[in-house]
């Protein structure tokens, strides 16, 4: 059966708060879809408005073939795994794996094939006979996919499923979590405040911000390209560095101009972009592999002073200040350099962004 | 850190001393913590320890009805053997089991359906909430001579509306008859002390992890079967600790029964409390009576164990 998940102008409001603000997009069958975004984005809203745990204030919801809006999340053929793995404290591993099917009234000895089968592809067989609190974080989410996975449903639905691992065991579940989409190529919504796992993990992410999605595309897009100054801030690691500058035009050359005066001429293309700026305000944006430094002046790069070095090893980051603005680059750690020296930042034309100050959006070339 | 390192060190030279060493060594060890807790131990003493030593005496004593106990004789076991060798032991504890199993019973139940009731959000719930609590906050003895009125064969409520809704021909005597009197007491005693679990219970439900039960939503439970799998084993201990406690005061029960009827009529709605009263002040029979209240105490005694083993058995569980 066709799993794909399709949301149709998806409203729910609290009161005179949009939670979730005319969200629409699709998740094609055996998608790994990640909603994104910080705390209070809408992105578990919208993760329980396709469960179906809450009730929708308007739009539209299909699973598969179907429409769901108005069934009740046992009949969504969904089946969804949580933050605190949600494991019935009082029930077995292996009856935690069977709740779900007891609940549909399947006859004994296809649960009992079905558990031990789940139990298997997640290597939990040992693990049977104990109760959740016997287990270790990591075999409670195993468990929790398990329970998950007995249904064979047609989407699942995953929120924060890792926030509660320690970091090396979360870097471990995530590869876990790929396989187990690979494996079963299953249809997968995953919400999570964390873009790193959104970026490694998913086939497509929605960025979320205030209730409004943002951005809906593979990652490698939306890391590229964003779409405007949040997605460009909140995806990537360290952050997309942000300036804000005036767009000056005199006769055919279009430049930008910082607020402390420095110039920088623009190439064709992003002069098509920058001219369509509003006011002519803009803000350059630029990510920390893209900056080239130099220690001394040079034409068209923009000065600045060095804020902090943070050494990791085998990079080294360096914040610097830019008209007040911290600029993040990255250096080969024999690139000795020191807090306070004056510096100058080289732009890549072909790889620096430009947005609208006024309204956020990504600038086109006309 | 210091401290942590020597009472590790003490530790295993305590146990291998003999037990009596081993506990004085304790104490002096912790001499503060018990220094800390001697005044309420003091006072325990005084007004525990000291009646019920006193209690356990007079039950191996025929005491004289003068009250004058210099002239008590020693009878052995003799009272105990009275007592539970008389037929009216025998009524009366059936009276004390049912009154205890179906007070018990009903007040936990309503409790539990009024606490589920109150857990969703509706309007009009605090003010609902409040309303249920008043007959837990209401004075027994006074709520007692009302429901007495409300059962008055003549002047009740309760029996002018059954002959208004065409239930009976005339009023019911509820308490001068020997067959209603005591379903009408245990009537009254839940209405009492329904709340009390209600409270517990409402207490207990904001424990169940919402997560939990949105979980067995999507596994496809049945509201019935989210209460049954989920919500149900949550409450499981609070559950008990309230059974208990409902149990052990309806065994010790004494205003309502007392002031509603006396026992009477022809014993039907006497209980162990009411009749070791009735036996020790009634009667002057303070040996029989004393011998009673210690079987009654040995009874509370195997209640109050295990209502202890349920108060700890998530510690045992949390450390375990």
């Amino acid at each position: 059966m066709l799993a794909q998940v399709v949301l149709k102008d998806v409203n729910k409001v609290y009161g005179s708060l949009y939670a979730v603000n005319n969200v629409s997009f699709t998740v094609q069958d055996g998608e790994f879809v990640a909603l994104v975004g910080p705390s209070g984005c809408g992105k578990t809203t919208t993760l329980n408005l396709i469960a179906g745990l809450i009730t929708m204030s308007g739009g539209e919801i299909a699973i598969g073939d179907r429409m769901v809006t108005d069934l009740d999340p046992k009949d969504r053929d969904i089946a969804m795994v949580f933050q605190n793995y949600a494991l019935y404290p009082n029930k077995t591993v292996f009856n935690n794996l069977a709740f779900p099917l007891q609940m549909r009234k399947q006859p004994k000895d296809v649960i009992d094939k079905k558990v031990r089968e789940a139990a298997k592809v997640l290597d939990i067989t040992h693990l049977l006979d104990r109760r959740p609190r016997e287990l270790s974080g990591g075999q409670q989410q195993r468990v929790a996919l398990g329970r998950a996975l007995v249904r064979d449903p047609a989407v699942f639905l995953m929120d924060e499923p890792l926030s509660n691992l320690d970091a090396k065991l979360r870097v471990q579940m995530r590869s876990e979590i790929k396989r187990f989409h690979h494996n079963l190529n299953a249809t997968i919504v995953y919400v999570t405040h964390d873009q790193l796992e959104a970026v490694t993990m998913a086939d497509k992410m929605a960025v979320m911000h205030g209730g409004v999605l943002q951005q809906y595309d593979t990652p490698a897009n939306v890391f590229s390209n964003p779409v405007n100054t949040f997605v460009a801030s909140f995806v990537g690691s360290p952050a997309m560095s942000l300036i804000p500058v005036e767009v000056v035009t005199t006769g055919a050359a279009t430049i930008l101009k910082g607020t402390s005066g420095w110039e920088m001429p623009l190439s064709a293309a992003n002069a098509r972009k920058a001219q369509g700026s509003s006011n002519g305000k803009a803000v350059l944006g630029a990510r920390h592999s893209t900056l080239k430094l130099h220690k001394a002046a040079k034409p068209d790069a923009v000065p600045g002073k060095i804020h902090t070095v943070e050494p990791t090893g085998d990079i080294t980051f360096a914040q610097v200040l830019v008209d007040g603005e911290v600029v993040n680059i990255s250096l080969e750690p024999s690139v000795a350099i020191q807090p306070d020296e004056r510096v100058w930042l080289e732009f890549d034309q072909d790889r620096m962004h430009l947005f609208d100050a006024t309204t956020t959006m990504a600038l086109k070339a006309a | 850190m210091t401290i942590a390192t020597e009472r590790a060190a003490i530790a295993p030279k305590a146990a291998e001393q003999p037990w009596g060493i081993g506990l004085l060594r304790r104490i002096i060890d912790h001499r503060s913590d018990y220094l800390y807790i001697l005044p309420a131990l003091l006072v325990m003493l005084v007004v525990i320890a000291y009646p019920v030593y006193y209690t356990i005496e007079l039950s191996f004593f025929k005491t004289p009805p003068n009250l004058q106990m210099k002239d008590k004789i020693f009878v052995g076991f003799d009272n105990y053997a009275a007592i539970l060798s008389s037929s009216s032991f025998h009524r009366v504890t059936i009276n004390t089991l049912i009154w205890t199993v179906f007070s018990t019973g009903f007040a936990f139940l309503l409790g539990l359906a009024a606490a589920l009731a109150l857990h969703r959000e509706f309007a009009g719930r605090g003010v609902l909430r409040a309303v249920l609590l008043i007959p837990y906050v209401v004075s027994a003895v006074a709520a007692s001579y009302v429901w007495k009125w409300l059962y008055h064969s003549d002047f009740g409520v309760i029996g002018a509306l059954a002959v208004q809704f065409g239930l009976t021909d005339r009023p019911i005597n509820f308490l001068d008859n020997t067959t209603t009197v005591l379903p009408s007491l245990i009537v009254v005693n839940v209405w009492k002390e329904f709340s009390f679990a209600m409270v517990m219970l409402m207490a207990g439900l904001q424990t169940v992890p919402e997560q939990l039960l949105r979980a067995a939503q999507v596994d496809g439970a049945s509201a019935w079967q989210r209460f049954w799998h989920v919500t149900f084993p949550h409450l499981r201990g609070v559950s008990m600790v309230t059974v208990l406690l409902l149990m052990v005061a309806n065994f010790n029960s004494f205003i309502i029964p007392w002031i509603m009827t006396s026992g009477g009529p022809a014993g039907a709605s006497d209980i162990w409390i009411t009749d070791i009263y009735n036996i020790a002040f009634g009667r002057q029979r303070y040996g029989v009576a004393s011998a009673y209240a210690v079987i009654l105490f040995i009874v509370m005694m195997v209640l109050g164990y295990f209502y202890v083993k349920a108060l700890t058995r998530g510690d045992e569980a949390r450390a375990g």
